[in-house]
């Protein structure tokens, strides 16, 4: 009998251990972490430690592969494509602040209680849902000479002989194409904003309407610094968006007449020339300039802005310069 | 957004890997029972080799219509030409089966066929017939396909066979051949006073510009904003702009400077010329960044574009986008050497016959293909050039009498790759990448810069990829 027992023990003491409060807790995180972590690792960063591995090598997709060493990394610094490319993220920057400014101005106008609001707001959230390949082909169609864009100014009295060729003209067409991407992503922004707008406290609105504050300073006052978290959040998501922008110029126009963002020469050079290795160095520099841009602004926003609850370093230096001072000359007097 | 596409990609893939294995092994099941089947080639089959014959019989000597008349068979047919499944080959199989009544074709059409069938391929058990992909290496065709003979018997009869033939080893068929030409409508050419084709870039360009002055089309669309039709001009550089038959894999991998201008405006120069300088004259259409490939049809065949530089694949397409397809002509490409004119010539798709089927499906299998490339009129519905050695053409290539067809011999052994190395290595991407030929176009608008620097520049970066793979000293 003692032998028949021993396993029944066993398998309770089992099940006794898994139900303890910190075996269970750890169960639970490993269990529910499972998937997501193997997804993870699977799809981006096993296949990213390769492509880093690539780098390394003179290789296609197909063929032999030929270890270089640092040589494509070399090479990257010493074309005059790749980086030369990289300028035309100013663009797209650019535009991600024009996106972001237009996206919070229509965020505060529609968070509060207007007429047809939630119908305005479906209508500017609704570029994001379709498709980049869709949205290229669209654009296509909008600038070309003589159809929609054009028609629409020669409403307003602009004669088509005066007009630029949209996306042809090199001074203005990546102007044109960046534009798309503010038309794309700027409800997808504003969303986002109206979300953070409205978990501010109301009782905050009444207080500042009580001491007399007009729109402008509440939103100065109130509104700015509650959703300023998710601000910086967008600009960083935005500008390292700019970076690597692909989709428009690639489907629109194909990265001719000067157009080719950085992505665009990283994908002619590994899906035309059979430069993979080469290709992979670019997206490795690529991601460290990526790194380094948002180390960068986090720095930037937590010296002007401060971060969640903390306050800005600038304003805690000042007031502290200010104290110090005041101090100083109290000392002066006495 | 990044995170989001991330995680949403992340989740595709993995649903795709899943359904992917899925397949792999419900087809691997068939694949081993189709193999329990034909117990007599699936010993063949491993080793890969050509003795599978000993049951089948040669494909030259197979009489259509007189041998293996009672044979049973129930074939799958594979191909890219999803248009024509329901119509024309629905027709084939009817007329095929009056010769043969005991032998059913079933047509299955894949959209995406390059990549879909070379996973299909892995499989083994495919089907009968298909067209051979292009990414199957030469070498490889043995493992997949059943050879149909040997390249110096076969080549009596049929043209074109190189494409698919490994070691005088012959694995496909050409289902047709097509030329590399000009597509013009003939109306406009009579309105702008044109009475003869004209046959150097300069006549082109002169053309092109009474086009502009007589008539309101547009002389030369290029269609740059589709990127493969900047691809196609690469085509010419060959055999239409030389008339030899081992410029691109000889003259081209080892000759110095190919890009060169040459006194008489023939070679690869003569060929980006008529481009850029019809662009730079103002012979094109406005705006190329917004060209319109499928709206580009019916305005050639309605006389709003006078020509396009396309391939003879493209002749049908433009005939049948509207009212006026007897307007569309096809002439050659606007070079003379030595008085003379060529035009580059390819296969299109081979027809293959799976190396894994029972030896009946082979033997009708075969007889399918030769009925289709000697009886079925293929060539002539579809306007290309017929595989028959000595057929007469289809009237579209009227203005190809006299006009010798040059088929790009293969590389010689050893140098299988040369080509594609310096090709890739230089990013010159002949054949392969738009970005080179749109920057001529490019460069044409915004006026610099000019031609010879450019040609030039890919002299330079041509040499340094031959020096770096040893093709010139």
């Amino acid at each position: 009998m003692g032998e028949k027992t021993k396993p029944q023990n066993k398998f309770s003491q089992l099940i006794k251990w898994l139900q303890k409060g910190k075996v269970n807790r750890w169960l639970v995180i490993i269990t529910f972490m499972l998937i997501p972590v193997l997804l993870l690792l699977v799809f981006t960063y096993i296949p990213f430690g390769k492509m880093i591995g690539f780098s390394f090598y003179n290789m296609g997709y197909v063929g032999t592969r030929e270890y270089v060493g640092l040589q494509n990394y070399i090479d990257v610094f010493k074309r005059d494509d790749c980086f030369k490319a990289l300028r035309l993220s100013v663009y797209y920057i650019g535009a991600s602040f024009i996106q972001l400014a237009l996206a919070l101005y229509f965020a505060s106008i529609l968070s509060t209680k207007i007429r047809g609001g939630s119908f305005f707001k479906g209508f500017m959230f609704f570029p994001y849902l379709i498709c980049g390949i869709a949205v290229g082909f669209i654009f296509k169609f909008f600038y070309t000479r003589g159809f929609v864009l054009d028609t629409i100014l020669s409403w307003f009295g602009f004669n088509l002989e005066n007009l630029p060729y949209w996306l042809r003209d090199t001074k203005i067409n990546n102007i044109s194409v960046a534009a798309t991407s503010v038309w794309r992503y700027m409800g997808q922004n504003m969303v986002l904003f109206i979300g953070a707008i409205m978990s501010v406290d109301s009782t905050m609105y009444e207080a500042a309407a009580i001491d007399g504050a007009n729109e402008w300073q509440k939103f100065r006052y109130i509104v700015f610094p509650s959703i300023k978290t998710i601000i910086v959040l967008n600009m960083i998501l935005s500008i390292t968006g700019s970076l690597s922008a692909f989709e428009p110029p690639y489907v629109i126009t194909r990265g001719n007449f000067g157009t080719a963002t950085y992505f665009v020469v990283m994908n002619t050079l590994a899906h035309d020339n059979m430069k993979v290795g080469l290709a992979s160095a670019m997206a490795v520099i690529l991601l460290v300039i990526i790194l380094f841009a948002t180390v960068l602004q986090k720095l930037f926003f937590r010296y002007f802005f401060g971060e969640g609850e903390e306050e800005a370093i600038r304003d805690k230096r000042r007031r502290k310069k200010r104290l110090a001072e005041a101090a100083a000359r109290k000392g002066g007097v006495s | 957004m990044k995170q989001w596409k991330r995680f949403t990609s992340a989740a595709l893939a993995a649903m795709m890997a899943v359904s992917l294995t899925a397949c792999g092994g419900s087809q691997q099941t068939a694949d081993t029972s189709a193999a329990k089947e034909g117990e007599a080639n699936t010993a063949t089959t491993a080793a890969g080799s050509n003795e599978a014959q000993s049951d089948v019989p040669e494909f030259k000597d197979l009489k259509v219509g007189e041998d293996y008349t009672d044979i049973k068979a129930d074939l799958k047919f594979i191909t890219q030409r999803t248009d024509l499944v329901d119509t024309t080959f629905k027709t084939y199989v009817e007329e095929f089966q009056k010769l043969y009544p005991n032998v059913t074709i079933t047509y299955e059409g894949i959209t995406n066929y390059a990549e879909d069938m070379i996973t299909r391929l892995s499989t083994g058990d495919w089907g009968d017939i298909c067209m051979i992909p292009m990414q199957v290496k030469k070498s490889d065709l043995g493992t997949y396909f059943l050879r149909f003979g040997a390249k110096d018997e076969l080549e009596k009869s049929y043209i074109m066979l190189n494409d698919k033939s490994f070691e005088n080893d012959v694995y496909g068929i050409p289902s047709v051949g097509s030329a590399q030409g000009v597509v013009y409508n003939k109306k406009v050419f009579e309105a702008a006073g044109i009475t003869e084709l004209p046959k150097t870039p300069d006549e082109f360009l002169d053309a092109l510009q009474k086009i502009k002055d007589n008539t309101d089309a547009i002389p030369l669309y290029t269609n740059f904003a589709a990127g493969w039709t900047m691809t196609a001009w690469d085509a010419y550089i060959s055999g239409s702009a030389t008339g030899d038959a081992d410029f691109k894999n000889i003259d081209l991998v080892h000759g110095k400077d190919p890009f060169t201008k040459r006194d008489d405006m023939t070679g690869p120069y003569a060929v980006y010329y008529t481009l850029y300088e019809a662009v730079a004259r103002g012979l094109t259409e406005d705006d190329p960044t917004t060209t319109d490939w499928e709206g580009s049809k019916p305005k050639i065949n309605n006389g709003e574009i006078a020509t396009m530089v396309l391939g003879s694949w493209a002749v049908t397409q433009m005939q049948e986008a509207g009212d006026h397809p007897e307007d569309i002509g096809y002439m050659t490409f606007p070079i003379t050497v030595d008085g003379k004119q060529y035009a580059t010539a390819s296969p299109d798709y081979n027809y293959a016959i799976n190396v894994n089927s029972s030896a009946d499906n082979k033997i009708a299998s075969m007889l399918y293909v030769k009925w289709l490339t000697e009886d079925s009129n293929f060539a002539y519905d579809q306007g290309g050039i017929p595989i028959v050695a000595g057929a007469e053409y289809p009237d579209i290539y009227k203005a190809f009498d006299g006009v010798e067809l040059v088929i790009n011999n293969p590389a010689p052994a050893g140098e299988d790759n040369l080509f594609n190395d310096i090709n890739t290595d230089s990013e010159i991407g002949i054949e392969s990448s738009a970005d080179t030929v749109s920057k001529i176009v490019e460069a044409a608008i915004t006026g610099s810069p000019t031609l010879d620097e450019i040609m030039a520049n890919w002299n330079a970066k041509w040499t340094a990829s031959q020096e770096k793979f040893g093709a010139i000293q």
